[in-house]
């Protein structure tokens, strides 16, 4: 059997009187990949946000890859998002006037202590051995993804978070960061969850599941692929 | 004031204890029953000397044991910095070295704190009672250990500094048992007899052909501040020996582990770890700094009275009352100034433990002169802090204040106003030859 990485009873998230996620069950298994849909304001970040460690729940129960969420400290929470946590944004959020190389190595510096060699050969891993020493207002919004991905997976992360990854790319790079992605995931064994507006993006995924205004509507299990 | 006295000591010893327990691994009730075993044999051992020996003597062996406690600080520094890997090596482990390096230390910790109490004669007691204090403080420190932080280590290298610093620390409490000004006065002659036999090597008369700018410069080697950065550098080399070696501790070798971010994390505790252990040497580099300060500035507290000016009689007769304004059988130094011809001496009259006057220059044969101050049963040269015993004070040598003849008539002392004047010149012409620089 394989073990839940996330777990969730009655997970809630409220701002004020707003309730962006009603009381919420869901279970992910290790090394599932599993896409979020809805429409916009439906708590697809904010589910995110909780289970990436970046924002706290209101009420309910939320266990990731074993930890208690909310039984951690500030200090507990921060290390578990290094060492448990790959973030991919729809704004790629790198750092402008470092290069690609720099980049990565600075989330090696946050998580631990930079390797140059390390960071180089993730780059070329997600096929930018070329883009090194360029800064990202040098890459296309493609190339600046991926960057974004060998940052998200340099410190080899059990949960890789997508927030609408793709959102900002054309059909053709977004099916390259897609593809890039199954390739890693195949090698390296994280867990996915992808949040997406995009029915094509989300049949990428082996399940998927729809949230409307905070409650969970529908879970599909991807029949093929 | 004894107890005071002892407070710095005390502190120092549970520091000593403390660091003992946290550096060795050997089980805590060892170490601190080995350290207070130390203790109370330092102790004891300070209370032998000072009944068997003249305290001269006494305090020699004592400042002996410390000289070579910072020998062995040199040992293990010169080890920890070509040998990184000082924490793989299995002779500096095990119960025997632990219970003997704890014992040494609390020997020495013991023989510096008694060495305090030497003023207050030589009973049993006082030094039973530091004893007792002693075992009672390194339990506590074993206690207060408990609650330091696991990620407080101290290494080796570290303990063995801050040990010595602290005992150094204590040395430099007491004038008597201060390592670091004797010291800087055996570099200063190191350096001086080095330029002479290098002159004399090399053929040059060194007080003929050299001008007085070129003084300027070789002066420095002859000056005071040579004996003082070169003893700085004598002690402070091997603390920093020790913070280099622990800071360029090799990396450990990772390269088996195949994930980068897992070997990326063992790379980083390591390297947070070692800046943790820097902590040790870097508070023995402390340490160490206000040893060399008390050094140089003792808080003894010195006799050191104004001098009064004297004339003579028209014979050239100073004369001055045994029981005038001043007393001169308080025991106290009692310093006079005579002026002649524009040129001026200065001398002083004490008396000594065996109930004589004695008249010597304020001035020795070989330093500057700075003249001297009354401590402790002794009086002190401010040039080179050498201390004189009251009972050889006006016999003549070394550092001894040059003595002078005198004679006692009248319920007084007579001097001649042209001896003193001859001798006062005599002294100071070799001893301010270098320009200005001393000697
Ligand atoms: N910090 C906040 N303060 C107040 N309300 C918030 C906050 N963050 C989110 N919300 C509200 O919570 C609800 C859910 O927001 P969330 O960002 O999760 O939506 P989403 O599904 O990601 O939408 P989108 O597809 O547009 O990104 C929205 O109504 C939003 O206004
Ligand atoms: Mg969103």
């Amino acid at each position: 059997m394989i073990a839940n990485i996330i777990q969730t009873t009655g997970l809630t998230r409220s701002y004020g009187d707003i309730c962006a996620l009603k009381p919420l069950d869901v279970q992910v298994p290790e090394g599932e990949w599993l896409s979020v849909m809805g429409h916009s304001g439906s708590g697809k970040s904010t589910f995110m946000n909780l289970v990436g460690g970046l924002d706290r729940p209101s009420a309910g129960s939320l266990s990731v890859g074993g930890e208690d969420l909310l039984a951690l400290t500030e200090d507990g929470l921060a290390r578990f998002r290094r060492e448990f946590i790959g973030i991919i944004f729809q704004q790629h959020h790198l750092v402008p006037y470092l290069t690609a190389v720099e980049n990565v190595m600075m989330a090696q510096y946050f998580h631990s202590v930079p390797d140059e060699a390390e960071a180089r050969s993730a780059l070329e891993r997600v096929g930018l051995g070329h883009r090194l020493k360029n800064r990202p207002g040098e890459l296309s919004g493609g190339e600046q993804q991926r960057v974004c991905i060998a940052r998200a997976i340099i410190n080899s992360p059990k949960l890789l978070l997508g927030d609408e990854p793709t959102g900002n790319l054309d059909h053709k790079s977004t099916i390259m960061v897609m593809e890039l992605l199954r390739e890693l995931r195949s090698e390296e064994r994280f867990t996915v969850i992808m949040v997406t507006h995009n029915q094509e993006v989300a049949a990428w995924g082996d399940r998927t599941i729809y949230l409307d205004d905070g409650v969970l509507v529908r879970d599909e299990r991807a029949n093929s692929r | 004031m004894i107890v005071i006295k002892l407070i710095p000591h005390a502190v120092s010893w549970a520091v000593i204890a403390l660091f003992l327990v946290r550096g060795f691994h050997a089980g805590r009730l060892m170490v601190i029953i080995s350290g207070s075993g130390g203790f109370a044999l330092g102790a004891l051992g300070a209370l032998v000397l000072f009944r068997l020996l003249p305290p001269e003597s006494a305090f020699g062996i004592i400042r002996g044991g410390l000289g070579v406690s910072l020998l062995l600080l040199w040992g293990v520094a010169v080890m920890a910095a070509y040998r990184p890997f000082w924490k793989r090596t299995t002779y500096f482990e095990g119960t025997g070295f632990t219970v003997m390096c704890a014992c040494l230390a609390g020997c020495m910790a013991g023989a510096v704190s008694a060495s305090r109490l030497s003023g207050s004669g030589t009973s049993l007691a006082p030094y039973l009672a530091l004893i007792l204090v002693g075992g009672a403080l390194a339990s506590y420190a074993g206690a207060v250990e408990k609650r330091i932080p696991e990620w407080f280590i101290v290494g080796g290298p570290s303990l063995a500094a801050v040990v010595v610093a602290l005992l150094l620390y204590g040395s430099s409490l007491s004038l008597r048992l201060d390592l670091f000004a004797p010291l800087t006065m055996k570099v200063m002659k190191f350096a001086h007899d080095f330029v002479h036999q290098f002159m004399e090597s090399m053929l040059i008369p060194d007080h003929v052909f050299i001008r007085s700018n070129l003084w300027k410069y070789i002066g420095v080697l002859f000056g005071k501040e040579i004996g003082f950065w070169g003893a700085l550098v004598i002690w402070f080399t091997p603390l920093l020996l020790i913070v280099y070696a622990i800071q360029f501790e090799p990396l450990p070798s990772v390269a088996h582990i195949r994930q980068g971010a897992e070997r990326r994390r063992l790379l980083a505790v390591f390297i947070h770890i070692r800046r943790y252990r820097l902590i040790p040497a870097l508070l023995a580099v402390l340490v160490l700094t206000a040893a060399v300060y008390r050094s140089c500035v003792p808080s003894v507290e010195y006799w050191d009275p104004k001098p009064i000016v004297v004339t003579a009689t028209p014979v050239g007769d100073i004369f001055i009352p045994r029981k005038g304004d001043i007393d001169l059988e308080d025991g106290k130094l009692h310093k006079y100034l005579f002026r002649q011809g524009g040129k001026e001496a200065r001398f002083f009259i004490i008396m000594g433990p065996s109930g004589k006057l004695t008249v010597v220059l304020d001035a020795c044969a070989i330093c500057k002169p700075d003249g001297y101050g009354q401590a402790e049963g002794t009086v002190i040269c401010y040039y080179c802090k050498t201390l004189i015993p009251l009972d050889t004070v006006g016999r003549s040598g070394g550092c001894n204040p040059v003595p002078l003849a005198f004679s006692e008539k009248d319920d007084g002392v007579h001097i001649n106003a042209v001896t003193l004047m001859n001798e006062w010149d005599n002294t100071v012409q070799t001893t301010t030859k270098v320009k200005g620089a001393g000697k």
